[in-house]
């Protein structure tokens, strides 16, 4: 009985084995393969994104980030109503396929007009 | 124990909180999140009472929350699209600078 | 699973997004061809709601919706005005820079929310419809962004309108906890007692909320301001179409799900039709602004309809349901008016409509004919559903006195409504302009929702009986226990 739950958790293991071999292997290769010589303070810090990985908090965001950020949020919550969907699909497949499927049809429909408005309207263009 | 009583009064709680925020403050963001805190206080009583009625109707709650959630941002982001379109005009967020419509 | 059912709300929703997604692919100068064809549409599927029979009420959705008699009047009754308001959409979009398409796309999802509403059997229902029609609303408000007032008339909106939705929810919440049912009335019957504390709560908060969209008392402050500040079409969409959505509510809450509830709570509701009559008719009679008293006066309108649900019974419903369609078609023509008269930018004063008659005649005995049917002056149609109206209460005050100080209440408020709907007939006819403006051109659409708004008024007020029969049909529906 213990036993068994234990093996429940051999996935998490493998992860972890992968995760710690990628990094260990990523580490090695580029301590193998890239240039050798200067190495100021700059090349050893975190990397995120091309942001400061050290700075005051409370930055302010420039306005023209809103539109995608408010995108985001939208279509990030939207997806909320996939998880009901994906729970009871199995069972309902079976007896009433038309509904369950052609329902997730409709709702993806929806989204997909809203993204093409927003991609033809240049909403995710922040440059201008 | 934790009863459904003690979920009332946090949300009753949260909901108090949000409507005084929303009464008193003068910024216009500050009202748009102290109203989404009246609506998560309704929906955590939803969800509470969902608990005590049973699948059927608890799923039925549980499912109207994500619809709440959902509402919500739809309309936080109308809400905060139109404070910058005001504030373009005015460069101030403040709900009571010189309003044009009176009478 | 009868999704059959929702065919009326599900072409409106797929028209909208029809719309915006033809929108992207058309040149800017054919944009208007794409409200010619919304037009075009809507009118097919009101023609098409016919196909539908005010049988048995029929459920889809595992109950939440309803298709019975009075769903499909308030349906028809809201393609109806959303055919008016696109045809006034057309017309006043030409002020805009963009976004013609849109907007009447965004008219017609507010049209389905409000459809979806006058079928909601849930509360589930109830809220998501509501919040489809509002949250649309708060854009079609605040659509004409360089102008200062319909911003602030929509943040005004907004904010309000998320406050009463709060408070929807939250009452909404405690109903089901006290009940442990999210259901209206199911085929067992209305659910709902008033037993619990939880309940009677909920069920105020509800109102609270609901009573915003129709803007009655205590909810009344955004409506002035809103109607004054938004674009004419959404004005008159916002007066005639989510009146009647709140009130379809109003009377599936109180009359079919509470009526217990309803009934305790009659003094109250009297308290509120009296208070929003005497406030809506005498903050109207100082403005200037003819969108403003427009607003005023429809705080006072939902008053008077008000008497139609604190009777308590079916004859109540069918006077409200006969006002609404008489209303709408007034309010309706007037907001078409304001959007033709009036210069691009220029505010709606009342002394600028000096001269109208010979500028265009045609606007001219719109505007005044709309004013004498809002006024409740005979043979017109807003004279026959006051008297509904009243005839109810009037009948009612032979049991309890409080009714009679209710309709003297009201006809005080209708007698004070004169003054100001005949000041905008004088402002018209009989006071001279102060330059002479060039004559009004109106274009064919404009005209003819216009004409057929007028028709409404005039028809509907001389011979009531066919209106009267639909309404008395629809309101036989209801449920009531």
């Amino acid at each position: 009985m213990v036993e068994q739950q234990i093996w429940q958790y051999a996935p998490v293991l493998i992860l972890l084995l992968v995760a710690l071999g990628l990094i260990g292997g990523m580490l090695a290769a580029s301590a193998a393969l890239g240039p050798r010589g200067r190495r100021p303070p700059i090349k050893d810090s975190a990397y995120e994104c091309g942001m400061l990985p050290v700075q005051p908090g409370g930055g302010r965001f420039a306005v023209k980030f809103h539109r995608v950020a408010m995108l985001f949020i939208l279509f990030d919550i939207a997806v909320v109503f996939l998880y009901p969907w994906a729970v009871v699909y199995r069972e309902m497949l079976a007896g009433q396929a038309p509904a369950v499927l052609g329902g997730v049809l409709v709702f993806v429909g929806v989204l997909l007009v809203g993204y093409l408005h927003a991609v033809r309207k240049g909403a995710f263009d922040w440059r201008g | 124990m934790i009863t459904a009583h003690h979920y009332l009064a946090v949300a009753a709680m949260l909901f108090g909180i949000g409507l005084a925020g929303a009464l008193t403050r003068r910024n216009s963001i500050l009202v748009l999140m102290s109203i989404e805190l009246m609506l998560n206080a309704a929906n955590l009583n939803l969800v509470a009472f969902g608990r005590q009625a049973g699948w059927e109707q608890g799923s039925q709650a549980a499912l109207w929350v994500m619809c709440a959630i959902a509402i919500a941002a739809a309309e936080s982001g109308v809400g905060l699209a139109l404070i910058l379109a005001i504030y373009r005009h005015r460069r101030s967020a403040h709900l009571d600078e010189s309003p044009p419509l009176k009478g | 699973m009868n999704a059959i059912l929702t065919m009326p709300e599900m072409a409106v929703t797929a028209l909208a997004l029809g719309l915006l997604v033809l929108d992207l692919w058309t040149p800017a100068d054919r944009k208007g061809d794409l409200g010619i064809a919304a037009i075009g549409g809507l009118a097919l599927i009101l023609a098409g709601s016919f196909l539908f029979g005010a049988g048995a009420p029929q459920y889809a959705f595992g109950g939440m919706y309803v298709l019975d008699g009075m769903a499909l009047f308030f349906k028809r009754l809201m393609l109806g005005v959303g055919v008016v308001a696109l045809a006034a959409a057309l017309e006043y979009s030409k002020r805009f820079a963009a976004g013609t398409a849109e907007y009447c796309a965004l008219i017609l999802l507010a049209v389905s929310g409000m459809m979806w509403a006058a079928s909601a059997n849930h509360w589930a229902l109830l809220f998501v419809s509501v919040e489809l029609m509002t949250v649309t609303f708060y854009v079609l408000v605040s659509f004409e962004r360089t102008r200062m007032p319909s911003l602030e008339a929509g943040v005004k909106y907004l904010i309000l309108g998320a406050l009463a939705s709060a408070f929807l929810v939250y009452g909404v919440a405690l109903v089901f906890g006290g009940t442990g049912t999210l259901g209206f009335a199911g085929d067992s019957g209305p659910g709902l007692g008033t037993g619990s504390v939880l309940v009677r709560v909920g069920l105020a908060l509800v109102l609270a909320g609901l009573g915003f969209k129709i803007g009655m008392v205590p909810c009344q402050f955004w409506a002035p301001d809103v109607y004054q500040g938004a674009p004419a079409p959404t004005a008159a969409l916002l007066a005639a179409g989510s009146k009647a959505a709140g009130f379809a509510l109003l009377l599936r809450v109180l009359l079919e799900a509470a009526p217990d509830w309803a009934l305790e709570m009659r003094p109250v509701l009297m308290l509120i039709a009296g208070a929003s009559i005497l406030y809506g008719n005498l903050c109207a009679i100082p403005q200037r602004n003819l969108k403003r008293l427009l607003g005023y006066s429809s705080i006072a309108h939902a008053g008077y309809m008000l008497l139609g649900i604190v009777v308590l019974e079916r004859a109540g419903a069918a006077a409200i349901l006969f006002y609404l369609a008489g209303y709408a078609c007034a309010v309706l023509a007037a907001f078409l008016v304001a959007a033709l008269a009036f210069d691009p930018g220029e505010p709606e004063e009342i002394p600028a409509l000096a001269g109208l008659h010979r500028r265009s005649p045609y606007l001219a005995a719109a505007l005044a004919l709309s004013m004498i049917s809002l006024a409740g002056i005979p043979p017109l149609v807003g004279f026959f559903g006051k008297f509904l109206l009243l005839k109810g209460v009037v009948l009612a005050a032979f049991d309890s006195r409080s009714f009679g100080w209710l309709a003297g209440v009201a006809l005080a408020g209708i007698v004070t409504s004169f003054y100001y709907y005949f000041g905008v007939v004088r402002a018209i006819y009989w006071s001279a302009p102060a330059a002479e403006r060039p004559p009004i051109a109106v274009s064919r659409v404009a005209g003819a929702a216009l004409g057929a708004c007028l028709v409404g008024i005039v028809a509907a007020g001389v011979f009531p009986s066919p209106l009267l029969e639909a309404a008395r049909l629809a309101a036989g529906a209801l449920r009531i226990p």
